[in-house]
């Protein structure tokens, strides 16, 4: 067996109440490495189109990587992946916590979840005894996240749902510790199997191709990462919510649904305000990581909790005209209780609050007012009143209501963080990831409008090159399921020393933007491995690895995703932006929104797809996607 | 003629307001004078709080535009900006 996995995949039957480890496919490993790529693999093949995502048919799938349970740092992620519930299509997330790490000792690289149970059941998977109990959950139904995890043991590695899940609000999400695999439903999806948690122990050991090597480089790479200004600085102090000023001053921090790019006191809900005032806390992080990006803070009535990230101040803050940190603290807590998915919630609420301020809906929500928001969480927690709908997500609320205008998603997923007006490739992300509005499968806007280095954001260069070698990248990471952090290190910490207005930061940025064809060429090179993932793979598994083979992989995983979406039934009708985005300006010097309709041929094309968007059959080809 | 002027978090720290209206400034290459001027005898901790800050207005950095010669209109932002990393 391929080194690096436990060499089989555990499929359970919840209706039937059994289970059985089946081996793992080294060729499928080989070509798709895990977490989310090994996933769709999985989805593709073992469904038929059209099945109802909350249905018994839909597979709960939970992935993990190669590096999973070794040493190396921001490695203990798993992913889950299925048909989405709130779009249709491929549904994935991906969750740090501990999961990932108890998965790998009880010897398992995937876990497939079949059926439904007659009753709320939890799993324990006892990778030592090669057994799986089907444990009644019935008093742990109804009750929050945190409470569940405490009581099944705080020491021990489980993947848990909370009154979301249970009632299938369509964003719920799937948490581990303090994290959460939120977007797409796939708590959802659990909970529509009656499944409140896994729970996953055992004592095996990884092994590896060269543990020595394998050992001596982390050493050197948790090295770079400490020294770094980022993994070892700005994101220890500040945590994701420094970076609040950046996209504010940049004018793409989504204010009162996405109508603005900037907030006056949006500096009161960044990191450094959070670590200069009474929300100060000690910081959290997931399994063996150094980073420790978490932060906790004080809630009143709760204590130290999970503090918010910076999707969440952003969304449930300057998106809905909202500056108190101490609020939104209190609706993070209340999410991640009640497991739920806070970037669809923020841009659900923020879309509620349109509709209520044009007079085509009445929920009692308004911009600026923190008043009735904690209870509206509450009851879309829990589908009671008004908060049923809610549950559901902007584009089903656009479609009873009105307003898909200036409904903030794309394929039913809501948008993250970053409006795209100001970060032209970003657009193009969002427009075409597959598993809808995402900004954590290729993240371009790091590129245009928030790092170090950063080429003109609204200008058409690279917009349609950068997406697509952005994309690959960050499928082949998510198989692996390392956490994409890890990609600030590839900015070296010499970038950052540059003073802002430096000859040389302005010339590499220059030259950057006109790369576009060499950049391609350059990260396609199958060479030796450079860069921490190459060799980790490479120092784990054997197999020869290289920029150029991660872009393959990636490719490969993109391609399969959206070969799945596509027999789901979405088109290239749905690689667009909400209208709002597409027309109405949020710069002086722009006419117009985001151009999309310039930019998304030139995509397709680097796609090796087709004018419709489907991808070619020599693409499918070239890539060994089988379909 | 009016501009906002918008700090970043350890500038705004260090003067004690995070932004604030400036009258009279036409360029940027004013608006960083009164900037200076407002920071006083703070000024060489100004050079080193901002060595790292880049300068947009109204969310465009005037790299894209005509740098410190960047002409302003009423009620533009100008902001120091930092880079960052977030999630």
């Amino acid at each position: 067996m391929i080194k690096g996995y436990a060499g089989r995949i555990l499929e359970v039957n919840l209706s039937r109440r059994s289970f059985e480890y089946k081996p793992l496919d080294e060729e499928t490993a080989r070509l798709y490495i895990g977490g989310k790529g090994y996933g769709t693999r999985l989805l593709y093949d073992r469904t038929e189109a059209g099945i109802d995502a909350l249905g018994p048919d839909n597979p709960l799938i939970f992935a993990t990587g190669p590096l999973n349970g070794s040493a190396a740092p921001q490695t203990n992620r798993f992913a889950v992946v299925c048909k989405s519930p709130l779009t249709g299509g491929i549904g994935n997330a991906a969750c740090g916590g501990s999961f990932a790490y108890g998965l790998k000792k009880a010897g398992v690289d995937l876990v497939i979840v079949m059926g439904v149970s007659e009753k709320p059941v939890r799993l324990l998977i006892d990778g030592d005894r090669d057994a799986v109990e089907f444990i009644d959950a019935s008093e742990l139904w109804g009750k929050g996240t945190y409470e569940t995890q405490e009581i099944l043991g705080k020491k021990k590695y489980h993947a848990v749902i909370g009154p979301a899940g249970e009632n299938q609000v369509l964003y719920a999400g799937i948490v581990s510790n303090e994290r959460i695999a939120g977007r797409t439903g796939v708590g959802a999806v659990m909970g529509s199997k009656r499944l409140k948690a896994v729970t996953a122990q055992g004592s095996r050991k990884l092994d590896m191709e060269d543990p020595e090597k394998f050992k001596e480089y982390t050493r050197e790479v948790r090295r770079i990462f400490r020294e770094h200004p980022v993994l070892g600085d700005s994101l220890k102090r500040f945590g994701t919510a420094g970076i609040v000023n950046t996209t504010n001053a940049r004018n793409i921090i989504p204010t009162r649904n996405f109508q603005r790019g900037s907030h006056p006191e949006a500096y009161k809900l960044s990191g450094e305000y959070m670590e200069d005032h009474e929300l100060k806390g000690i910081k959290s992080s997931c399994i063996h990581c150094p980073v420790t990006c978490g932060r906790d803070v004080e809630v009143e009535g709760k204590g130290r909790v999970k503090g918010p990230e910076y999707e969440t101040v952003a969304l449930l803050g300057t998106n809905l005209d909202v500056t108190d940190l101490k609020r939104v603290s209190e609706w993070n807590y209340q999410a991640d209780d009640l497991g739920m998915d806070t970037i669809s919630l923020g841009a659900t609420l923020g879309f509620a609050m349109e509709l209520q301020e044009k007079g085509l809906a009445n929920f009692g929500l308004h911009f600026g007012d923190v008043k009735g928001i904690g209870q509206a969480i509450e009851d879309i927690g829990h589908r009671r009143g008004d908060g049923n709908e809610l549950a559901d997500g902007t584009r089903k609320l656009a479609q009873k209501y009105g307003g898909m205008d200036f409904a903030p998603h794309v394929k039913g997923l809501e948008l993250s963080a970053y409006d795209p007006r100001g970060s032209f490739a970003q657009g193009v992300e969002y427009a075409t990831t597959n598993r809808g509005g995402c900004h954590v499968q290729g993240a371009s806007m790091y590129m245009e409008s928030v790092g170090p280095l950063t080429i003109n954001p609204q200008n058409l260069r690279l917009k349609a090159d950068l997406p697509v070698l952005q994309q690959n990248l960050a499928c082949a990471i998510n198989s692996m399921v390392l956490c994409y952090f890890t990609t600030y290190g590839m900015v070296p910490k010499a970038v950052h020393d540059m003073p802002a207005d430096s000859f040389a930061r302005k010339a590499i940025s220059t030259a950057m933007e006109f790369s576009g064809p060499m950049m391609g060429l350059a990260m396609r090179r199958k060479g030796n491995a450079m860069i921490w993932y190459e060799k980790w793979l490479r120092y784990i598994t054997g197999a020869p690895m290289s920029s150029g083979h991660l872009q393959e992989i990636g490719e490969r995983i993109f391609n399969l995703e959206r070969m799945y979406n596509l027999r789901e039934g979405l088109s290239a009708s749905d690689d667009t932006l909400p209208r709002r985005i597409l027309e109405e300006s949020t710069f002086d010097h722009m006419e117009s929104g985001h151009p999309l309709h310039l930019l998304l041929p030139k995509y397709y094309k680097k796609r090796g797809w087709d004018a419709q968007g489907v991808p070619k059959p020599e693409t499918l080809q070239r890539l060994g996607v089988r379909v | 003629m009016g501009v906002n002027v918008e700090l970043t978090y350890e500038m705004g720290k260090l003067l004690g307001e995070h932004h604030f209206e400036l009258q009279d400034v036409h360029s940027v290459a004013e608006v960083l004078d009164a900037v200076r001027a407002r920071f006083g005898d703070r000024g060489e901790r100004l050079t080193e709080l901002s060595r790292h800050a880049a300068v947009a207005v109204n969310g465009v950095l005037v790299n894209y535009k005509k740098g410190k010669r960047t002409r302003l209109q009423d009620g533009d932002r100008v902001s120091f900006v930092k880079a960052s990393a977030g999630g």
